[in-house]
């Protein structure tokens, strides 16, 4: 290596070393967190890459967050996990113990947020996370995991309190969901529900992660006859079922789905077969929900949509609310300790742009989900925790009579 | 029984999906001894461009098949002749760790390029079908099962009866002696992975239409391929769609019988039992 390069080398070298220790310099408090920018999950991961750094950044604009009588900026650090379990788990175990983040935000989906929370209970760092709903996460007694999104096993409760109040009303069910922590988890949490409303689950059936043939399963609930049926899975299954369902002229009174119906994605993805899908969202951009940073619910998606070219859902104003949520514990903690900050987690009760932010015993919150229904290509919300808000278009009619 | 027939129907229909997607793989391991971990990529690919042509130009995804067959086809041809042919004398390590080098380069550059959005390719046809009395006949599916066996059994008379054709079989057979009747193997190795690659494209331009396409969906598409591939024998493309139609059925008939989250411990079941005891495929010449 002649002299020339070798000086240059050093020079990369230092610039590099003095760009890295930027960010991190002494008045931030840093929030680390692993999130699926690349990989099959991708599409969903960035509602969190993007809410978060929104966040943090209206945070800053306002001037910070005020710990004790210190003044202090927010900021991100964030790996991308590949939609790799293992690899988060690593990240995370990178972030706490070489990057000395303050505190943790969580990745996307429940199996992720189930091995990653190991992390974050053995260093008693403190993690609030948006993406992960699984009963499972939180049946642990860990004393550092908090989740903003409503139990799973609770997801499809509004829709079977509707079902109840359909006309006619429906009577027997199949059960579909995926074999992941989530998807058992809200299969679990539905058998019960059904059979206490008087339904009978004609079809309870597992199927692999990622699936995309369900003719064989479409088969048989048309064999079966059935008047409901409800799916949890991921986007992608979803949108399989949904065009193969049309294909094979499987039209149910009623389907519903624990994922995709919220997202312009997948509206845009199945144009008019999109219609008549139900589904359930525990958020609504609503001016009716304040917020100490955004004002209200509605000035967030708006903000946000122009910002990133696409709607929010109910993943990113999960994702903004654990940045808030960290937010309002360091506050009123008045100190950057972790343990005193988890307990000032477990003790908030404010309002934001989500809903009330307020922690269970275990870690978990609890929100009502509102069922939701495309109709002429729109989102509309049709039932909650007080009933009817508008009228769902059941039964579904036949795909040749649309 | 009008359930087993459903779901029998639905087995055909997938396998011929299948076929279509493993042909490609199956030949370029056939002559180049080149196991393409990057084939379900190409798939990908192929699907990204149908869906343009039919999103932006309106090109209707069963006619926009040739150009994108065609399209994959130089992008195959110039790869091999640029990147692959550096390693065809290598050891098949080093085969295998460049595929899955492309594989992962494509991946990344489909996101960044379109997305990690799902794309369909949605034509009116896409969710019509014909019913059979109680049988209902997809008919984007049919449409596609057609494409299968037009390709395939236009591969099998290609092979045997061309001028090409059958210096890519001399070749799979003994280099040295088709080069001694004039072969010229750089160009034959092109021709043959761009062939490969198109029939990769064509099968993602069916893929977007029966399913939908993100940049990730190579990997699984490869690893169903290559059983597909292994199952069917490498040295006939009627070899290719048995082992499509073989396992299409299996997939369907486990789903109904056993439960949705077998239909892979099936197939790949079949795969080890088929090494087992056909190990050059169900078609394959026996050892």
């Amino acid at each position: 290596m002649s002299n020339r390069t070798l000086r240059l080398a050093g020079a990369i070298l230092g610039a590099a070393a003095i760009l890295s220790c930027a960010p991190a310099m002494a008045e931030d408090i840093v929030l680390g967190a692993s999130v699926q920018l690349t990989g099959p999950v991708a599409n969903t991961g960035r509602y969190y890459r993007d809410a978060y750094q929104f966040t943090i950044d209206k945070i800053n604009e306002a001037g910070g967050i005020k710990v004790g009588d210190k003044q202090y900026k927010l900021a991100l650090k964030l790996y991308d996990n590949q939609s790799d379990v293992n690899l988060s788990v690593r990240q995370y175990t990178q972030l706490v113990s070489q990057d000395k983040v303050n505190l943790l935000l969580g990745p996307f989906a429940s199996n992720f947020a189930l091995a990653d929370s190991a992390v974050s209970e053995k260093y008693q760092i403190p993690m609030v996370q948006g993406g992960g709903a699984s009963d499972q996460i939180f049946s642990r007694k860990f004393k550092y995991i908090f989740g903003t999104l409503a139990p799973a096993s609770n997801y499809f409760g509004s829709t079977v309190s509707m079902m109840k109040e359909l006309d006619p009303k429906p009577k027997s069910v199949a059960l579909l969901y995926a074999d992941d922590a989530f998807d058992v988890s809200v299969a679990e949490g539905t058998r019960p529900l059904l059979k206490d409303a008087g339904f009978t689950i004609a079809l309870d059936e597992r199927y692999t992660s990622n699936a995309s043939d369900f003719n064989s399963l479409l088969s048989q609930i048309k064999n079966a006859n059935v008047d409901v049926v409800l799916v949890a899975g991921h986007e992608t299954e979803i949108l399989n079922f949904v065009r193969q369902a049309k294909s094979l002229s499987v039209a149910p009174k009623f389907y519903s789905f624990t994922v995709g119906v919220p997202s312009e994605d997948f509206r845009k993805a199945l144009d008019k077969d999109a219609n008549y899908a139900f589904g359930m969202t525990a958020w609504l951009p609503s001016a009716k929900l304040k917020d100490k940073w955004f004002g209200d619910a509605e000035t967030f998606a708006k903000e946000y949509k122009a910002k990133f070219g696409y709607d929010p859902d109910y993943h990113a104003a999960s994702g903004a609310a654990d940045v808030e949520a960290l937010a309002q514990a360091l506050e009123n903690a008045g100190t950057l300790d972790p343990k005193a900050v988890r307990d000032a987690i477990a003790k908030l009760n404010f309002d934001s742009l989500y809903g009330t932010i307020a922690f269970g015993e275990n870690g978990q919150i609890d929100l009502a989900q509102t069922v939701i229904q495309i109709q002429d290509d729109k989102l509309v919300a049709v039932y909650d925790a007080k009933g009817f808000v508008e009228k769902p278009k059941y039964p579904m009619p036949a795909w040749n009579a649309r | 029984m009008d359930l087993l027939a459903q779901i029998l129907i639905n087995g055909i229909l997938l396998g011929g999906l299948y076929a279509v997607m493993a042909l490609g793989l199956a030949l370029v391991w056939g002559v180049l001894n080149i196991v393409n971990l990057a084939h379900g990529a190409f798939i990908m690919l192929g699907g990204y461009l149908s869906w343009h042509l039919y999103t932006y130009l309106g090109i209707d995804p069963f006619l926009g098949l040739p150009i994108t067959a065609v399209v994959m086809f130089g992008l195959g041809y110039c790869l091999q002749r640029g990147v692959l042919n550096l390693i065809v004398r290598a050891p098949m390590f080093n085969t295998l760790l460049i595929t899955f080098g492309l594989e992962v380069v494509l991946t990344y550059l489909a996101q960044m390029a379109f997305s990690a959005d799902f794309r369909t390719i949605n034509p009116s046809y896409a969710g019509s079908n014909i019913a059979l009395g109680p049988v209902v006949i997809p008919m984007a599916r049919l449409m596609a099962f057609g494409v299968a066996v037009v390709l395939t059994v236009g591969m099998w008379l290609f092979l045997l009866h061309s001028r090409l054709g059958r210096a890519i079989r001399a070749t799979a057979q003994n280099l040295v002696a088709a080069r001694l009747y004039g072969v010229e193997p750089r160009h034959l190795y092109a021709m043959t992975f761009g062939i490969g690659i198109g029939l990769a494209g064509a099968a993602g331009g069916l893929y977007g239409t029966v399913s939908q396409i993100d940049p990730y969906i190579g990997a699984t598409l490869t690893a169903k391929s290559f059983a597909i591939a292994i199952i069917g024998g490498l040295d006939n493309p009627l070899g290719v769609l048995v082992g499509g139609l073989v396992l299409g059925i299996i997939e369907s008939l486990t789903v109904l019988y056993i439960g949705a989250t077998f239909g892979d411990v099936a197939s790949f079941g079949v795969l080890v039992l088929v090494l087992i005891v056909r190990p050059s495929g169900l078609l394959g010449k026996t050892a």
